[in-house]
């Protein structure tokens, strides 16, 4: 009998943990900057884990949500009040804060029965809002708007201190992030986030409980991007109510939109993609700009997100990962390949 | 599975190949010292991140042309980190592993600063000059509290300074502080509730969030409250809209404003509603006949600063940047990190940066305690006070 995901391609699990267990001794052998590389894969192992689950949400259920950093800040101050403050280990924190996040996206789900659109975006956004309200005014936890330092990750008894241990543990939870979400999207619940964002009339016909699925695509989404401010927290050793501003709930957002909306190996390359190019490409476009017409480094940074937004919502709607099926597609069928299809 | 072999031994050969890390102190070449500067170029506080490194460059300029520190120039790498914590992490990891920069110096924000407190401890490199006057960077029981050298006068010690200042003029003055909601306006807030504690008053505390343009609801509170005296806790745009806001509303109380509002635009964009302010300043005005700010003016003549440039926080960059230059020379001929950390450990009550008398030492990295206060009269900020500790 043909098992449930007898059609997926799994050939490239092998290579991919391959591939990341040896990148950071790779880097090391590279250049003696690798922690600093090792850093931005960290960050970048980091969002992917938020930017899979709010892919579920926005991209297989059809809500838009523009407070995912609330839902970050969730998890961060959570896991550190809990393992800092009231002494739990990491463990159980790693486990407990990112369920937390996802009860408080399971309430925000109650608001996504009655709105949709652009006023379920603004609703999320005032989520993110006062959540950084909250944190200011729970100061006693909190240490308010100064922040608050958090100890380094600690499991089985191994402490994760540095960019180089902490890789490994980032990556791990994000690879399992990458393929539980990817199971889940294959699943029954998938199907039904699916038939919700096709049509919410006919999945209601076809029995779908609404109401569930959609509270359901909120929780699931929340525990993911509780997830990541955990991971965020423990590893930075520092949190502020600056590191959890709107504008990176729309950083997220472009990361999903840039890598192909409604796959999850789209959110995965936009967000390599969109932290490479913050990190790697926009400094030296910065440097060339200096150097050739003596223009100071700015606003560039705002302007390249929102010229490739743009050209990617034009030109590229599937985003990286359609393009990628597209070559992919192109390729199997040379020479024989309809002209039409490609253009 | 052959490609799959043959790319990881591939990788496994670059792990076979790591090499250490390079010899000698980092920065540090025959003819060069490097420094790493982290500005807010693109965020809510450009109107400032530009106008610091430059400043400071007018300076090392000046050092460079004059055969350099030990012989070496002074060059520094200015990166953008748009006040965002998270950010500065970034930057300030590329610029000591990737940059290999020698130390650290006028990082912009109390956030960001909080957030780099980790990789100053893992890293060993030194911070002078953090561009924030918050009270928590010379906290010395914070982590890497020994690699930050504070030059500035905390804005708990300034909050408390200008209260006690608002009760010796008047025993009976109603204080009112106005207050930026983050970790600035956190900090000044402890220094409020301290001297409260201590001279037995109350102060009327009204909060806004950064970036805020309209403050009529926290005016009408004070009005209400009647408060003789404000304290604004703002940066430049909000102290002249609070002011404007109030003299809207025929409100007139004497308005006083932590260090960063001390910024001459204050007075210049204010108006008749600024006439009177006072404001806390880290140093002698810029415009004043002292050593340094006439150096600073005819630097300024020499590389054509424009002159909307030339004011407080352009004169910020300036001087930090003669503490900065002053423990490169005390970490002697062959610097090192450690040397230049006892270099500055040796400044003891030393006043030749043109700001208030700078004394650090192994326990205390707090620099200065003393602020001097400045008045807009007609129009122009004027020194009514001497070194109020």
């Amino acid at each position: 009998m043909k098992g449930r995901y007898a059609d997926e391609n799994i050939k490239w699990i092998p290579a991919l943990i391959g591939l990341v267990i040896l990148l950071p001794f790779m880097l090391k052998g590279i250049t003696f900057s690798y922690k600093y590389y090792l850093y931005i894969l960290n960050t970048i192992g980091i969002y992917l884990i938020l930017t899979v689950g709010l892919d579920i949400l926005s991209g297989y259920t059809g809500l838009i949500s523009l407070g995912h950093a609330g839902f970050m800040a969730i998890g961060a101050y959570t896991s550190a009040i809990l393992v800092d403050q009231v002494g739990l280990p990491f463990g159980f924190s790693l486990v407990l804060s990112p369920i937390i996040a996802g009860c408080f996206g399971f309430i925000i789900g109650f608001p996504a029965l009655r709105v949709s659109g652009m006023y379920l975006g603004l609703t999320t956004m005032g989520f993110g809002f006062i959540i950084r309200r909250l944190i200011i005014a729970l100061r006693e936890w909190t240490q308010g708007s100064g922040g608050l330092a958090v100890s380094s990750p600690k499991l089985f008894g191994y402490t994760f201190n540095g960019d180089w241990a902490n890789y490994f543990l980032v990556w791990t939870l994000a690879i399992l992030s990458i393929v539980a979400s990817r199971r889940m999207m294959k699943s029954k619940v998938g199907r039904a986030f699916m038939a919700i964002r096709d049509s919410e009339q006919a999945a209601e016909a076809s029995g779908i409980n609404l109401a569930q699925y959609k509270m359901m695509s909120f929780f699931i989404s929340g525990v993911f991007a509780g997830l990541a401010g955990v991971l965020m927290a423990h590893t930075n050793h520092f949190i502020s109510t600056d590191h959890f501003d709107n504008m990176l709930s729309i950083y997220f957002i472009i990361m999903v939109l840039v890598g192909g909306i409604g796959s999850i190996y789209g959110a995965v390359l936009g967000t390599i993609f969109i932290v490479l190019l913050e990190n790697l490409i926009v400094p030296v476009i910065e440097e060339w700009l200096h150097v050739l017409f003596q223009i100071e480094a700015g606003d560039i940074e705002s302007l390249i997100f929102g010229l490739i937004m743009f050209l990617f919502i034009i030109f590229q709607p599937t985003g990286l990962y359609g393009m990628w099926l597209k070559i992919r597609i192109y390729w199997k069928l040379f020479p024989f390949n309809p002209k039409q299809r490609f253009t | 599975m052959k490609k799959f072999i043959s790319f990881n031994l591939t990788a496994s050969i670059f792990f076979v190949l790591g090499c250490s890390g390079p010899s000698g102190s980092p920065g540090i070449s025959d003819n060069e010292i490097l420094i790493g500067n982290v500005q807010d170029l693109s965020g809510p506080m450009k109107e400032l991140g530009k106008l610091l490194p430059s400043g400071s460059n007018l300076y090392l300029d000046y050092v460079n042309n004059n055969g350099g520190v030990h012989g070496r120039n002074v060059r520094m790498l200015v990166e953008d980190a748009q006040y965002n914590p998270q950010k500065t992490v970034a930057v300030v990891k590329k610029l000591i592993e990737k940059e290999q920069i020698f130390c650290l110096y006028n990082v912009i924000g109390t956030s960001p600063v909080e957030a780099i407190r980790p990789l100053l401890e893992e890293s060993g490199v030194p911070l002078i000059a953090p561009a924030t006057q918050s009270g928590t960077m010379s906290d010395m029981s914070r982590p890497a509290a020994r690699y930050i050298f504070h030059t500035d006068t905390g804005y708990d010690i300034q909050a408390g300074i200008l209260t006690e200042y608002v009760i010796k003029l008047d025993p009976n003055a109603v204080i009112g502080v106005i207050y930026q909601d983050d970790d600035y306006g956190d900090n000044v807030l402890k220094g409020i509730e301290a001297i409260e504690y201590e001279l037995n008053i109350s102060v009327q505390k009204e909060a806004f969030q950064r970036g805020a343009t309209e403050f009529s609801g926290q005016v009408m509170n004070l009005m209400k409250g009647g408060c003789t005296h404000v304290i604004i806790a703002g940066i430049v745009k909000e102290p002249i809209i609070i002011m404007k806001t109030a003299e809207a509303m025929g409100f007139s109380p004497q308005f006083l404003g932590i260090s960063p509002t001390m910024d001459h635009r204050v007075a210049l964009a204010a108006g008749s509603a600024g006439e009177g302010f006072i404001a806390a300043n880290f140093a002698y005005l810029w415009d004043s006949d002292n050593e340094i700010p006439n150096l600073y003016r005819e630097l300024c003549e020499k590389a054509n600063v424009p002159v909307a440039m030339r004011g407080m926080y352009h004169y910020y960059g300036f001087t930090t940047a003669i503490i900065l230059v002053e423990g490169l020379n005390r970490a002697g001929k062959n610097p090192t990190r450690k040397k230049l950390i006892r270099g500055m450990e040796t400044f003891n009550n030393w006043n030749m940066a043109g700001t208030q008398p700078i004394t650090y030492s192994r326990n205390d990295h707090a620099g200065a305690e003393s602020v001097i206060l400045v008045q807009v009269k007609d129009g122009v900020q004027q020194t009514i006070s001497t070194w109020l500790e």
